[in-house]
């Protein structure tokens, strides 16, 4: 009941976090922007219309939305985001999670790959060095809270931050949830990563990427990408400040979590969008810069936990 | 000056130089043989530092049973252009390339040979370029072809593109067809990994057969055509075509007009350049700087529609002076609405010059060199960001610009960010020169009347566009109409440059050097 409701939850939701982050980047740039429900009407309007394949595409290419989606969706199912345990507790955990999203990200770049166009190979390849340096700073941090829990379990790790309030101050838990926000930067394909809304295909990273798809498997790719990026952001909000998550099941206790998890949802949302708007987005080759000093952090972090 | 000129290319040259009869002061045109002309392109350059300004020709058969050729030279401190004209025989259709000795004319000599069948002798690269390869081989621009000949639908060879071997070297083919609202235009890049090595550019896919159309219409009309050379540079465009006829016909716009057109052509420049600096921020993922450049690039178009009723300055210019005489209420508004723009353009580049993370972006990215662009003849912001010191406004003015003098910003750094200083600096001048221009607008008409246009008079006539040296060339002819007109806009001095100033940069950084130039694709293919 409660997997069916979380499934649920996760699907509808990660549009509109996405379309609020759009709006409010839009504010503050002194637009109007397209309105928080876009990127709903985006997926309406892709799941209609026709695909075109490319000729040289394999099973590869048609397998990849599949994968991206089922592995984000997987991984929606496996963070506590109402109720302090999650639906899914596969495999250890936090540690399936990131391995389900390296997963899906694997996909996507043979998919990039597979049409053989340019474009696809300069994104999947661009892709590939991001993800080798993100991943391990996102390990350290996943452990250094894991540590503090005694267990890679997310639903332990939120119950063991409810019980002691005052945990998130720890020099660990900043240093480890400033790593783990430079990653969600960088996977999620933000600037000053990676620009989500440019046109130019010469810098995209995720979009070059993803070139070739049209209609649905568009549709759920960015749809998974959107999933995997509520994931991420619910991942950092309840390992950090699990505040309001639900110990036991009740209706209306229920819909209180659901409330506090739509705040910090959108306090994280600006937080993202204040560092987009008032940054350009890296030389290229700068990007591994920014990702060792998520590692060191994540490195800090973990040896701190053994030191405070 | 001109007759020792003479008497030098006589001694260099041989007796047979002949100088030929202009309709203005500022030009003079000597005619030499075909054979001389690599010796006289060399003679100019290392005795005068004389700079090629625009290769092109002409066909005469039908009048005098030759072709002409036209290299039109400039030198520093000197108001007046050289033309040196080569006439080629019709049944021996040929003329020495110089490309070799100066890259600058490279294209514009090819252009030579697609148009009008002349074959650039010793070209290094004789292949085509305004024409594509799959083309007949007809010759547009010769009388005997007429405007309404229609081809029959051809296919044919592809073009082949230089291959580039190595182990982890790719080419990777983009456009003509692009992501975004932009032109087409095709860009071959061969890369190791991220960094280019090499670029080949390929465009002409816009052409519009501009010059032989100009052949057809009546001047008034020819006017329009001129403003739709290059949408963005509409005034600029106009007025280098009316000030060739007016050179021509021996017409003289009235100090008013004058003073109007410096006051549109600045305003052209304005709100090119602050869209350009905040396409370029956006290039790199900065894009609250464009979005206020959009902000502030409407309130200057705003401006431009409430002086002339159009947003981007079209139907302003006419042969003689300016359509529409300003009215007192709406000099006043300028004044207001000028210190508005002013202001929130500061904001808006101290905005960009406060972020590190885009001026890190911008700082040290496409570096084009001095030398390379002094070569290549870089012209307009592409070139004063790479130490060349030229201006049309200061080195041959026209219009009323010698009442207004200006400082012309020239850095030497040459990468993205010194292109974008140099707008920012070029737009603060600008913003002087219309309130100067402005405040001091003399009385009188605003237009000359004038009678038809005499045949066949000659005239040249350039304009310092906001891209940069625009170059207007026309042989009137009967009818009130035009036997030949040569349009040269920036971008085809500037596209080789473009090539220069990404080698060795991350192919995702392409975008932002190639929008820092910002070339105009319509100008280059006509």
């Amino acid at each position: 009941m409660i997997a069916l409701l979380q499934f649920v939850l996760v699907l509808s939701l990660a549009p509109l976090v996405s379309g609020l982050i759009k709006t409010l980047k839009a504010r503050l740039q002194t637009r109007r922007g397209p309105g928080i429900l876009q990127p709903y009407y985006d997926l309406h309007k892709l799941f209609q219309k026709g695909m075109v394949l490319p000729d040289t595409a394999s099973w590869i290419f048609t397998a990849t939305p599949y994968v991206v989606f089922a592995t984000t969706a997987l991984a929606g199912l496996m963070i506590p985001m109402v109720s302090a345990d999650a639906p899914l507790g596969l495999f250890g955990g936090v540690l399936a999670i990131v391995y389900l999203l390296g997963l899906g990200r694997f996909f996507l770049a043979l998919g990039g790959l597979d049409t053989g166009s340019s474009f696809g190979g300069l994104g999947s390849s661009r892709e590939m060095t991001i993800a080798a340096l993100a991943e391990p700073a996102m390990m350290l941090a996943v452990f250094t809270v894991a540590i503090g829990a005694n267990s890679t379990a997310l639903s332990q790790v939120a119950r063991t931050a409810i019980a002691q309030n005052w945990r998130f101050l720890a020099p660990a838990q900043i240093l480890a949830l400033a790593a783990l926000f430079v990653v969600l930067i960088a996977e999620t394909g933000r600037i000053p990563v990676d620009n989500p809304a440019t046109h130019l295909e010469l810098t995209m990273i995720h979009e070059a990427m993803v070139l070739e798809y049209s209609g649905p498997y568009l549709a759920l790719i960015e749809w998974g990408a959107s999933i995997k990026q509520l994931v991420l952001m619910t991942l950092l909000i309840n390992s950090f400040w699990p505040f309001g998550l639900q110990l036991e099941w009740s209706a209306a206790g229920a819909l209180v979590s659901l409330g506090w998890l739509l705040v910090k949802l959108a306090a994280l949302a600006g937080c993202i969008v204040l560092v987009e708007t008032t940054n350009a987005k890296m030389r290229f080759f700068r990007v591994p810069d920014l990702l060792a000093v998520a590692f060191t952090l994540g490195a800090l972090a973990l040896i701190s936990t053994f030191l405070f | 000056m001109m007759n020792s000129l003479l008497r030098e290319l006589r001694e260099k040259l041989g007796e047979h130089v002949a100088p030929v009869a202009t309709e203005s002061s500022a030009e003079a045109c000597f005619q030499i043989a075909p054979g001389d002309i690599p010796s006289a392109v060399e003679y100019m350059r290392d005795r005068y530092q004389a700079r090629v300004a625009t290769v092109f020709a002409e066909d005469r058969t039908p009048a005098e049973g030759v072709f002409y050729n036209y290299y039109v030279f400039e030198q520093a401190g000197n108001p007046g252009y050289l033309i040196l004209r080569a006439a080629i025989p019709a049944g021996e259709p040929r003329f020495p390339s110089i490309a070799a000795q100066l890259p600058a004319v490279n294209w514009q000599e090819r252009e030579i040979q697609d148009w009008f069948g002349l074959e650039a002798t010793g070209h290094p690269n004789p292949r085509r370029v305004a024409l594509h390869d799959n083309w007949p081989d007809v010759h547009p621009l010769r009388k005997e072809f007429a405007l309404d000949q229609a081809l029959a639908p051809f296919a044919g060879e592809q073009h082949v593109y230089r291959p580039t071997l190595g182990e982890g070297v790719f080419q990777i083919p983009v456009g003509p067809v692009h992501a975004g609202i932009i032109e087409p235009g095709h860009f071959n890049f061969a890369v190791a990994g991220e960094p280019i090595l090499y670029l080949q550019l390929r465009m002409f896919y816009t052409h519009k057969g501009t010059e032989k159309l100009f052949e057809s219409l009546p001047i008034p009309r020819a006017v329009f055509l001129a403003e739709s050379i290059s949408g963005d540079s509409a005034f600029s465009h106009g007025t280098a075509f009316c000030q060739a006829i007016e050179r021509a016909a021996h017409i003289e716009p009235p100090a008013r007009a004058e003073a109007m057109r410096v006051v549109l052509l600045e305003l052209e420049r304005l709100y090119n350049h602050i869209a350009d600096i905040g396409a370029i921020a956006n290039d790199v993922g900065f894009a609250i700087a464009n979005a206020h450049a959009g902000r502030v690039r409407e309130m200057a178009v705003g401006l431009n529609e409430a002086l002339t009723g159009s947003r981007l300055l079209r139907g302003m210019v006419c042969v003689g002076g300016v359509r529409e005489d300003w009215s007192g209420a709406q000099l006043a508004r300028l004044g207001g609405a000028l210190d508005e723009v002013e202001r929130e353009f500061g904001e808006m580049v101290a905005l960009v010059k406060s972020s590190d993370s885009t001026r890190d972006r911008l700082e040290k990215t496409g570096i084009l060199r001095p030398e390379k662009a002094e070569a290549l003849g870089v012209v307009g912001v592409g070139g004063r960001a790479s130490g060349v010191d030229r201006d049309v406004r200061r080195d041959h003015p026209y219009a009323a610009y010698a009442l207004f003098p200006f400082r012309v910003p020239v850095y030497r750094e040459g990468d993205v960010w010194h292109r974008v200083q140099v707008r920012i600096d070029e737009a603060g001048e600008s913003f002087g020169i219309v309130r100067r221009a402005a405040a001091g607008l003399p009385g009188g008409p605003h237009c000359a009347p004038h009678q038809p246009i005499p045949a066949d008079r000659c005239a040249l006539s350039a304009v310092e566009g906001w891209r940069g040296e625009i170059v207007h060339w026309v042989r009137t002819g009967r009818g009130n109409r035009l036997e030949r007109c040569k349009v040269k806009d920036p971008s085809i001095n500037n596209w080789p440059a473009l090539v220069e100033a990404v080698e060795g940069n991350i192919i995702a950084d392409f975008p932002v050097i190639n929008k820092s130039f910002n070339l105009s694709y319509s100008g280059t293919d006509r």
